[in-house]
């Protein structure tokens, strides 16, 4: 009884500290989907998300940010910070048909998310400004395909 | 949320596990995170789920105006019990899921009112 335990409880313990790192400080996610295209890739990359930046609300436009979809609350979704609250957004409506921009100002508590391929992306464009409270987390690390690896590049002109 | 909670405050059990397993049925008590306030959480009574038709009051304290919606896919429409002194879907919209963060199921305190909650008054 006591050998058992003895090599149960590190790996109780290893998991108790595995789950407080995924929840509270950050974790690896593999991402799909040609919506942040020419920053992530279609056949996906595995980055590092850490959830600090969210929680002490060090986030700045700029961020790719992991958040929960607001039309579908089991699906995570990954796109570009674009606009805190309090700031004005100029976007294009639809990039495909036309060049028509619309201006709005970011509602107090909600943040403003855009994907870099614009052309292929469901975004704040679609289903508005997304609640803070729904942002789970930042990627700050490429770790796959090896030819990305490092930090993730700002948003592209 | 008067009557069915204190003024002065109660304590209450809540459960995460019916959010995560999408059991929620409407009448319940829910708690979740403001669309406004990112750092607060909120205790409304849950009216709607997603494609339900909900009709409300608009303004109590200033007629009886009503106006029909239909909750948006992936929301929940969410309630005061004191419609007179309360911000809820009808200030903020319907409340993305994804906000909710448990149900309350059992009142510990003030005692009078120690067991389950009521469901919503007439």
């Amino acid at each position: 009884m006591g050998e058992w335990s003895s090599r149960v409880i590190p790996i109780v313990r290893g998991l108790c500290l595995l789950y407080v790192t995924h929840k509270y400080l950050g974790t690896t996610v593999v991402t799909y989907g040609p919506s942040m295209l020419p920053t992530l890739g279609i056949t996906g990359n595995v980055l590092l998300m850490e959830r600090i930046s969210t929680r002490t609300g060090k986030l700045r436009p700029g961020d790719v940010v992991f958040f929960r979809s607001p039309e579908n609350p089991r699906r995570v979704v990954c796109k570009r910070l674009v606009g805190m609250e309090g700031d004005q957004v100029t976007y294009v409506v639809d990039p495909k048909n036309s060049d028509k921009c619309n201006t709005i100002v970011v509602q107090k508590g909600h943040v403003w998310v855009e994907g870099d391929n614009i052309y292929n992306t469901k975004d704040s464009r679609n289903f508005g400004a997304v609640p803070y409270g729904l942002v789970e987390g930042k990627a700050f690390w490429t770790l796959l395909p090896r030819k990305d690896f490092g930090s993730l590049a700002p948003k592209p002109k | 949320m008067l009557p069915t909670l204190n003024v002065t405050g109660s304590m209450l059990l809540v459960e995460r596990i019916s959010t995560r397993t999408g059991k929620l049925r409407p009448g319940d008590v829910v708690i979740f995170r403001s669309p406004e306030a990112p750092r607060k959480i909120v205790c409304k009574r849950l009216i709607g789920l997603e494609g339900d038709q909900i009709t409300y009051v608009v303004d109590p304290q200033s007629g009886d105006r009503c106006e029909t919606i239909v909750v948006p896919k992936g929301h929940v429409w969410v309630e005061g019990d004191y419609i007179y002194n309360t911000k809820d879907s009808r200030n903020f919209g319907a409340l993305p899921y994804g906000l909710l963060e448990g149900r309350a199921f059992w009142t510990l305190l003030p005692r009078k009112d120690f067991g389950p909650l009521t469901p919503k008054p007439e």
